[in-house]
């Protein structure tokens, strides 16, 4: 492989690692306009699980990922039960919704945090896994990196084909696109927005599984995460599941070309610049509905 | 209360917080400087934020921009000059990006104002490293306490005073149509972005000045601790939780949330985190009119 | 809103009445209080490296009758707060603790930019600080008689890991380094250091802090074929290139990454057979002396994980010169001070002794992992092992 098919590899990869991060973001914002600050420490928390869980059991990481999901998704359900049911029921207007959602968000952010430090403590944690370079068509990858990219993107097109073809998926993008209209034909909120509230969580705890095989994890990596999920979704467009997964795609090719032809120390230059340029080109993101 | 009223009450308050340098020990001026640094920022940022319903994330970029202008100037302008010089840099950057992205709404606005911060402290990471060949600048020759005090009081007392003039005036009420309705404002004769761009950057002084106040005390700057993107949450929060609309919320927020997390911090070690995100938790699910709404419940209820 | 009002009075009052309340007259007990950061990202290197010594030590002491002062043992009373990783907090804490708790001792807090902003109180108010996370010329050169640095400067590191090379015959390097006061200082030292010895610098490329990928860099950088590969960098950047260079088989002759190499995690995360050959910053092991065995074993007692063999010896060295200067000189600060000032101490790292703020008797090292020990192998006489060289290639 030429060393540019090598670069544009490495920029899918990271970018593949971006949208799984951000697409459980997407989802409860899409649905519910819930703007989920703390999604970087649920992150987080699916990173401490998996750590956990592999270190003490000795069981593969990637096996411990249904696991994860499972028992974010019930957190889920007891967050959206006892947060934001409220919210939605008592606020007015869909701007409200948004701006109490947030600040909820704080309140759980410190209160994850503080979890996450008294059971474990500030150290650094990790374990190392498919830490293994492997050779494809000439260009050297660590395998854990291109197990994870697969995974993420499997993941990702595995939901997009949910939202296509299940009726829950057909429930949820009807309901993303008019709310009223959905609950007409029968759409029933009251299931629907724990359930993907639930999902959105899982997701992100699998993301934080996914990256504690590859990066080191402390309790304070969390808000890091919540800022790239949040590039990667106004890139692609807010409620575009399909435009996550792009933007993310797109941001890692970004970051990994501009840092060839400039130089590294512009990363985050490059990164923020494409997103103010995209917003200020088209202000509702890439795939706007 | 009038606008007159509002603004004489300002004064009174300013006059009897100024002996606070004389009175207080100096850890309790250090506490109260920061009640008073948030109340500014609340205030300022309430100021557009509230009546237009956008959500601006700017705060940190402001305030950042404006400790720069301190680290670069403070060996050949006076500290008030930098504090004031802080301010208009503040001012001129909100107006900039304000014609830029001003007509973004909801959560885009949100986000492409948070990154536009983050554009400016890497931009200035990258030429301060590759031009000046470091990472950041020491300020020596401090002003002490008392002076930054009563710097950060008057730019406190300003937020609040302008607040109060903007709500009074022609252009409050312009704002409060964009929030209502911006279509409807603009068939009404309110050239609405040119409104915007005005509260935005007018807005944006305090932030700056304040950020060019404090960053004094830090001895050493750097983009990552004065551009702290938490500077910028805290004030949403404090803003949002006290009720952006109105004019007491926010400050009574800002001195609140300021007080209660530093005595949890102090008392609680270990927890405060954990006290801290309970507290904010159950005051948005069961006090949603924001903490102004206590205040004047309360009032009524003496009247 | 009744019940609402009522929990807000009730809040308000307890919070007056907290801050309000004089510190209790207890003069049997020494305070020595401090800021340091349990949340927030700089807690990662603070709770590593600094605190678990604070605590370790006062407890020993006490166990031992206490503090002696004046021939009299008094036991110590830490007060410790959490700086939230905030600037203004950490100048808020000590302004309480110094101000206004009036403890009778001060602990640094953790990192460079925290200890810049304590100087100038610590100086107003007279409390001598030995801060073993705090580095650069530029701390040095503020020339506060209160400040104490206890790392080696960058030059002396630079130096020591130049001279190492050149004894090795390594003549050619590249070097990345991360954009932060510490990369650019250390880089600033390493390039004037490799310039005086002939080494030539065949490429130098700088990152921001929480950088996700180096792959392309380091590709690039493989091309040109360096003996030597420096990566002065910061914990999840050193784990990164670590990671990534030994993805791309990258095999260089000398492989050195700066911060978090001497972190026992790194060895822990990475396998110890990863790591073999790779260099770092490092001051000791336990084979270092009788005395440092004896407090890495009392380290793992306590704690059940190891110091890392950096900069925790220089924070329990700071501790120790602390305990010994007020046996010597009592609780009169400046007294203190001016006892650490004249005169050299004995340490778990060897003799320390302060010209200005620098420590200018510990020499820069070089350690190296081999065998899942950071053994130092630079210079000869502090080399608790010789080193591996060529690097072994990555497995």
């Amino acid at each position: 492989m030429g060393f540019w098919l090598e670069l544009a590899a490495s920029g899918l990869i990271t970018g593949g690692i971006y949208a799984v991060v951000a697409i459980g973001l997407n989802l409860q914002y899409g649905l519910m306009r819930i703007m989920n600050i703390s999604h970087g420490e649920f992150l987080m928390l699916g990173a401490y699980l998996t750590w956990l869980a592999h270190t003490t059991f000795g069981v593969n990481p990637f096996a411990l990922m249904p696991a994860v999901a499972a028992a974010l998704f019930l957190l889920g359900l007891v967050v959206y039960r006892f947060c934001f049911y409220r919210i939605a029921r008592t606020a007015p207007s869909v701007e409200v919704i948004e701006a109490r959602s947030l600040l909820v968000g704080f309140g759980l952010m410190f209160l994850v945090q503080n979890v996450v430090y008294l059971a474990w403590g500030a150290d650094l944690r990790g374990y190392s896994y498919l830490a293994e370079p492997v050779e494809i068509a000439g260009a050297r990858f660590m395998a854990n990196r291109l197990a994870v990219f697969a995974f993420a993107v499997a993941a990702s097109l595995l939901l997009l084909a949910l939202l296509r073809w299940t009726m829950i998926g057909k429930a949820v993008r009807a309901m993303m696109q008019s709310p009223t209209g959905a609950q007409l034909v029968g759409i029933d909120t009251g299931v629907l927005h724990p359930l993907v509230f639930g999902g959105g969580l899982a997701l992100a705890g699998v993301a934080g599984g996914l990256l504690s095989m590859v990066y080191e994890i402390s309790p304070s990596m969390g808000e890091p995460y919540t800022i790239t999920a949040l590039i990667v979704i106004t890139l692609g467009g807010l409620g575009s599941v399909g435009g996550s997964l792009i933007g993310g795609f797109i941001l890692g090719l970004v970051e990994a070309f501009g840092m060839h032809f400039t130089s590294p120390s512009l990363k985050m230059v490059l990164s923020y610049g494409v997103l103010v340029a995209v917003l200020l080109a088209r202000p509702r993101g890439l795939f706007s509905r | 209360m009038s606008a007159r009223e509002q603004l004489a009450a300002t004064l009174a308050c300013g006059a009897v917080l100024a002996a606070a340098p004389w009175l207080l020990s100096d850890f309790l001026l250090s506490l109260a400087l920061s009640c008073l640094m948030y109340a500014a920022l609340a205030v300022s940022w309430a100021m557009f934020c509230g009546p237009t319903h956008y959500l601006s994330l700017a705060t940190s970029a402001f305030f950042g921009l404006g400790a720069y202008v301190t680290a670069w100037s403070l060996e050949s302008l006076p500290y008030g000059v930098a504090v004031l010089a802080g301010g208009l840099i503040g001012v001129a950057f909100a107006a900039l990006i304000g014609a830029a992205v001003l007509h973004l709404r909801g959560a885009y606005f949100a986000v492409i104002t948070f990154g536009l911060g983050e554009l400016t402290l890497h931009l200035i990471t990258y030429t301060e490293k590759t031009y000046f060949h470091t990472a950041g600048r020491i300020i020596s020759d401090a002003p002490d306490n008392a002076a930054i005090y009563w710097t950060v009081l008057v730019l406190t007392l300003g937020a609040v005073a302008t607040a109060i003039l903007v709500r009074a005036s022609r252009l409050g009420l312009a704002l409060r149509g964009i929030g209502a309705d911006e279509e409807r404002a603009q068939t009404l004769g309110v050239d609405t972005r040119r409104v915007k761009i005005l509260a935005f950057a007018l807005s944006a002084f305090f932030p700056g000045a304040l950020g060019a106040a404090m960053a004094v005390r830090w001895t050493y700057i750097e983009p990552l601790s004065v551009f702290n993107p938490f500077i910028g949450f805290q004030t949403v929060l404090m803003a949002m939780l006290g009720g952006a609309h109105t004019l007491i919320g926010p400050i009574v927020s800002a001195v609140f949330f300021s007080l209660v997390s530093e005595f949890l911090r102090l008392r609680f070690p270990y927890v405060f985190l954990l006290l801290l995100g309970l507290l904010l938790i159950a005051l948005i699910l069961y006090l949603p009119g924001g903490l102004a709404s206590l205040l004047r419940r309360r009032g009524r209820a003496d009247a | 809103m009744k019940l609402g009002t009522r929990i807000g009075t009730a809040l308000l009052g307890a919070l007056l009445g907290a801050l309000a309340a004089p510190a209790l007259a207890q003069d049997k007990p020494i305070t020595i209080g401090y800021a340091i950061a349990r949340t927030g990202p700089w807690s990662i290197g603070a709770q590593v490296t600094q605190e678990p010594n604070y605590i370790m030590w006062a407890e020993q002491v006490n166990a031992a009758g206490g503090l002696s002062v004046g021939g009299k043992k008094r036991k110590i009373e830490l007060i410790g707060v959490d700086d939230r990783s905030n600037m203004e907090t950490v100048v808020r804490s000590y302004e309480k603790l110094m101000a206004s708790d009036k403890v009778d001792l001060v602990l640094p807090p953790w990192g460079t930019g925290a200890n810049f902003a304590v100087m100038p109180l610590a100086q107003k108010h007279g409390y001598p600080m030995l801060s073993p996370t705090a580095t650069g010329r530029k701390l040095v050169a503020m020339k506060n008689p209160y400040f104490f640095a206890l790392l080696q400067q960058p030059d002396r590191m630079m130096d020591a890991l130049a001279e190492f090379m050149v004894a090795r015959k390594v003549r050619t390097a590249a070097v990345i380094h991360v954009d932060e006061l510490f990369g650019l200082e250390q880089f600033t030292a390493l390039e004037a250091s490799m310039k005086a010895k002939g080494i030539q610098i065949l490429e130098v490329k700088s990152y921001p802090i929480g950088v996700k990928d180096l792959a392309p860099v380091l590709k690039a950088i493989q091309a040109k074929n360096p003996d030597a590969l420096i990566a002065l960098s910061y914990p999840p950047d050193t784990f990164l290139t670590t990671g990534q260079t030994k993805a791309i088989g990258f095999n260089p002759a000398l492989f050195y990454a700066a911060v978090g190499t001497a972190f026992p995690f790194y060895r822990d995360k990475m396998t110890a057979a990863t790591v073999e050959g790779v260099m770092g910053l490092g001051t000791w092991n336990p084979k270092t002396s009788a005395a440092a065995k004896g407090y890495f074993d009392r380290h793992v007692a306590r704690w059940k994980k190891e110091p890392d063999r950096w900069a925790s010896a220089h924070a329990w060295a700071g501790l120790q010169i602390l305990q010994k200067a007020v046996e010597k000189a009592g609780l009169d600060r400046k007294k203190i001070r001016d006892y650490i000032a004249a005169n050299e101490f004995d340490t778990i790292i060897g003799k320390i002794r302060f010209r200005g703020s620098e420590n200018v008797s510990t020499p820069g090292v070089v350690s190296q992992w081999q065998n899942g020990e950071f053994e130092v192998v630079w210079p000869p006489n502090l080399a608790t092992s010789p080193a591996l060289h060529p690097k072994p290639r990555w497995n």
